[in-house]
């Protein structure tokens, strides 16, 4: 390859956590930017320098008028584009209110219903707007796994996606099922795995950060498995919403009720 | 076979044998389970325990290893591990079963190195155990290990009468000169009492009989999607299951972007990638397809040992979040329900 | 201990031939001297290629082993191990493990007609076969192949099969060509010999075919995309080709190629079946008793 790779990192609507993992990679960082040309890393603006970058990561969701523009540009000048973190690949927790009247949400935070930021009405991922070629998972993302994929991306080449559950990784670990044992209210059977199943492993059950398997997930499994459980509907689809909410299927059951 | 008899109060004794065999691994509590663990004394682990929820497998294909290193100018080198002597002590004979078929599979014609290497510098020592209510191991055969251990100890009460099942298994009883004793005609009037009272204590069971005809040939029945529906294909059965044998092969760089190593992981054939192929053309496209399939797997028969490819050991029932019961679903199958 | 067999070998690259904007061919010889003469395959055995870095790709054998020289394959690039591969250049190194799977039986088809039918890149596992039956010919009795492309463009190995048809007498071969899209060249050939060049899909060259197939002393080898053994089949079933002398080489995702790791595993309960061990060639006998196999 002529030169070093040209590389971007972007930030949309989010809490920018995702570019901060990156740079707690402390004892690493140097070694990563040493071996690209560092085009652009910008926590939080739309002040967009000119020049095509080879690998554009950008994190956040498509939540205002600013953010869209911003993230068409970025595609049109990259030629990779990897959506960072959950916010970025699922619309992140404000997603969640997905559904809510826009007005009513502007009312009851900034008192008035005029839309003060160019307010789009909905969070939505990255995917749903521009062609994605990557998405890393996580709120925040991990960091081996961002490591290894800004390696394969230097290379030329895609990373392997994990697609598998949190599940898996309580198993290859050997951590005792909090559904099996406690009757928790655990999603990582519907959530990708890829933390090590982190939470399990403490003892708490998987909230589903690192968002649904896509097209995979059974959220209407989920469900009835949390109900057998003793859980309440609403309640149980509320947990899923936080991180889950533009999951096409849960959508579904939301919409039935 | 050979058989000894050893009275429970000089069980320390066998257990010291081992020690200087090897590392010992024995069932331990964790949470409402067991996991096999390395112990150094007779107060840490127990050998009347219900299930380990990771099978014995683990010893021998690694849920995660790297299995080589690579260099992106020279190539490959097998990642080679200090080799260690490992005794399993209480195995149930189930697993014991389930171990002579991944033997067969990992040691046929193109042995693994890994997993053979492992096995070798291991001694299997089994135990007896009474079935709870998830045990069906006698409908399949495998309530009874005839070969495949280096010692198995029956628990007659105040003694254990012990098989001995081989060179490495004879070397422990020679150390044990004046702590085992011959067994008498009333011990093996014991043994048979004992093996009585547990084949009338399992409380489930399955026709095992015609089982791959008949889940091959209801392969279109619509009971299976009545389960599918429910599955949230996490994989958990098939990790849990000590036949399963599925690994995913993944390589990666180091930062340095010149080191790098391949691994391998188990893997499940309820995820997505296990049957797709480039292009995205998937072999077995749905939950409804891989749910058959892992039954159909289960349910077929291992060439070699000319056993079941399930032992009835019960894990992938006790340990499915969604409660989804491998013999109820069988059963319905076989029209029982 | 034998050896490891998870531990590639060590190949260099000789030579490229970019074949379509999608596929090469690629020249393989082992570093090692040993271990090039150890490494005996028959036709439609199949490798795992390494690229270092990235992983491994289950590829078919190219050539035959009639044919001295370097090992060859042609690799479509289709993802990531694939489309690596392709950023190689001469002299660069790969990874080899191999040969596996069962190959195809020339022994049991010697002094029987055979009738090879390929599909896009079912050539690249077929061609092992033809060049085995041409360096063989005297062994076999009719030879005829037909060939299916969607394209002049990712037509394989084209000048070859071009040749075959101008000058059938050259190899013996009864050689007929489908293709879809419109092509001057092919359009051209097929003008020149109508008989053995059709607009289509590779089933339309039956009928061409049809005077010199005698079912009865013929084995079928069929190699191309899952889709296409359907139809294939069905032409073969409907001129009485016995079950059990139709060949065809099955692909499914393969990690290990050593029956180990269950991503090939096929078939139900009373018919499980590795394709990287007991295949990747099977009978249509076994298509019969196999479910799920095509
Ligand atoms: C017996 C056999 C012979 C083959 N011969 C050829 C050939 O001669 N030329 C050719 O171009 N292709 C051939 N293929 C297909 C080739 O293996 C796949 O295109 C290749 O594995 C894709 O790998 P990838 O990493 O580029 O794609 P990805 O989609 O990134 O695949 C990731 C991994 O999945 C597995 N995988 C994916 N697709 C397949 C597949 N179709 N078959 C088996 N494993 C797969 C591989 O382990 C691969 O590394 C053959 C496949 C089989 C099973
Ligand atoms: S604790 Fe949660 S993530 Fe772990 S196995 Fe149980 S359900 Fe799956
Ligand atoms: S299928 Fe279930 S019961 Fe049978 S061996 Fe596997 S885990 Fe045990
Ligand atoms: S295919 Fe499924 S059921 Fe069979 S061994 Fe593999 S994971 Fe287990
Ligand atoms: S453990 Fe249960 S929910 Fe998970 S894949 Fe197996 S059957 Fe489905
Ligand atoms: S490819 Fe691993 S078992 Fe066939």
């Amino acid at each position: 390859m002529a030169g070093k790779v040209r590389v971007g990192f972007y930030s949309l609507t989010g809490c920018a956590g995702d570019l901060l993992s990156i740079l707690n990679i402390e004892d690493r960082l140097l070694e990563i930017f040493e071996k690209v040309e560092l085009v652009e890393f910008v926590m939080a603006s739309s002040n967009v320098k000119p020049g095509g970058v080879d690998i554009a990561f950008v994190e956040g969701s498509v939540t205002t008028e600013k953010d869209l523009k911003a993230l068409k540009e970025i595609r049109a000048k990259c030629d990779r584009l990897v959506a960072l973190g959950d916010c970025a690949v699922w619309g992140g927790v404000q997603a969640s209110l997905t559904g809510l009247d826009p007005r009513e949400l502007m009312k009851s935070v900034y008192g008035t219903e005029q839309n003060l930021y160019g307010f789009l009405g909905e969070h939505k991922p990255l995917s749903e707007v521009v062609k994605v070629d990557l998405e890393l998972p996580g709120c925040p993302i991990e960091q081996e796994e961002f490591i290894k994929a800004f390696v394969s991306l230097l290379r030329g080449d895609l990373p392997e996606v994990k697609d598998y559950p949190v599940c898996i990784e309580c198993k290859i670990r050997e951590v005792p099922c909090l559904v099996v044992e406690k009757g928790e209210a655990c999603l990582g059977p519907i959530t990708v795995g890829g933390c090590k199943a982190r939470c399990p492993y403490h003892g708490v059950p998987c909230i589903g950060c690192r968002g649904p398997i896509k097209d995979e997930a059974n959220v209407a499994g989920e469900l009835l498995m949390l109900m057998e459980k003793g859980w309440k509907p609403l309640d149980a689809i509320n947990r899923m919403k936080l991180f889950a909410a533009r999951y096409k299927d849960l959508a579904k059951l939301v919409g039935r009720g | 076979m050979r058989i000894v008899k050893l009275p429970k109060e000089r069980f320390s004794e066998l257990f010291e044998a081992l020690k200087s065999w090897g590392e010992v691994h024995a069932p331990v509590k964790v949470g409402r389970f067991y996991s096999f663990k390395r112990v150094e004394s007779l107060g840490e682990f127990t050998l009347s325990y219900t299930r380990t929820m990771i099978p014995p497998k683990k010893y021998f294909v690694k849920p995660f290893e790297d299995i080589l290193k690579v260099h992106v100018e020279k190539g490959y080198e097998p990642i080679v591990e200090e080799s260690k002597r490992i005794v399993l002590l209480g195995v149930h004979a189930c697993d014991i079963n389930a171990l002579r078929i991944l033997d067969g599979v990992y040691m046929d014609e193109i042995p693994d190195h890994y997993y053979a290497s492992r096995r070798s510098n291991s001694m299997i020592v089994g135990v007896s155990c009474e079935p709870d209510e998830y045990c069906f191991c006698k409908s399949v055969g495998a309530d009874y290990a005839w070969t495949g251990f280096d010692l198995f100890l029956h628990d007659i009460g105040d003694s254990y009468l012990i098989r001995v099942g081989g060179s490495k298994g004879e070397s422990i009883v020679a150390e044990l000169t004046g702590v085992v004793e011959e067994p008498t005609s009333i011990d093996y009037v014991k043994l048979r009492d004992y093996e009585l009272k547990r084949s009338r204590m399992f409380r489930r069971s399955l026709n095992a009989s015609y089982l791959p005809e008949v889940v091959d040939s209801l392969y279109g029945s619509e009971l299976w999607a009545k389960y599918s529906d429910k599955c949230l294909g996490c994989g958990s059965c098939n990790l849990v299951c000590p036949t399963c044998r599925c690994y995913d092969v993944t390589e990666s760089l180091d930062l340095n972007m010149v080191e790098g190593v391949r691994s391998r992981r188990w893997d499940s054939c309820f995820l997505r990638s296990h049957a797709l192929v480039a292009g995205g053309l998937n072999f077995r496209p749905t939950r409804l397809d891989r749910f058959k399939h892992r039954y159909n797997c289960k349910s077929s028969i291992d060439q070699r040992t000319g056993m079941l490819f399930c032992v009835g050991c019960g894990r992938c029932t006790v340990f499915c979040p969604a409660g989804i019961d491998h013999l109820e679903v069988l059963n319905s199958i076989w029209g029982l329900r | 201990m034998a050896e490891n067999p998870c531990l590639p070998k060590l190949a260099r690259i000789v030579d490229i031939v970019e074949m379509t904007p999608i596929e090469k061919l690629f020249r393989l010889e082992f570093v090692d001297e040993e271990d090039a003469k150890a490494f005996n395959f028959k036709p439609g055995q199949f490798v795992e290629v390494s690229v270092f870095g990235v992983g491994e790709a289950p590829i078919s054998i190219c050539k035959s082993p009639t044919r001295p020289g370097p090992l060859e394959i042609l690799v479509r690039r289709v993802g990531r191990v694939t489309n690596a591969l392709h950023r190689l250049k001469p002299g660069d190194l790969v990874g080899l493990r191999g040969p596996y799977g069962n190959g195809f039986p020339m022994e049991r088809m010697k002094g029987f007609d055979i009738l090879l039918v390929a599909g896009g890149l079912g050539m690249a596992p077929l061609r092992s076969v033809l060049q085995y039956a041409i360096d063989r010919r005297d062994e076999y009795g009719e030879a005829i192949l037909l060939y299916g492309v969607r394209s002049y463009q990712e037509a394989l190995f084209k000048e070859r099969v071009i040749e075959l048809i101008e000058k059938p007498e050259a190899a013996r071969f009864k050689t007929f060509l489908a293709y879809e899209r419109d092509d001057p060249v092919f359009d051209k050939l097929r003008e020149k010999h109508p008989e053995n060049v059709r607009k289509g899909v590779v089933t339309v060259l039956f009928e061409c075919a049809d005077p010199y197939i005698k079912p009865e002393k013929m084995c079928a080898v069929i190699c191309g995309p899952p889709i296409m053994y359907r139809f294939v089949l069905k032409e073969l079933v409907k001129r009485n080709f016995k079950p059990d002398r139709i060949y065809m080489t099955l692909e499914r995702r393969m990690k290990c190629g050593i029956g180990k790791c269950g991503h090939c595993v096929v078939g139900g309960a009373t018919s499980i079946k590795y394709v990287c061990k007991d295949g990747p060639v099977f009978t249509y006998s076994d298509v019969l008793s196999t479910r799920g196999l095509v």
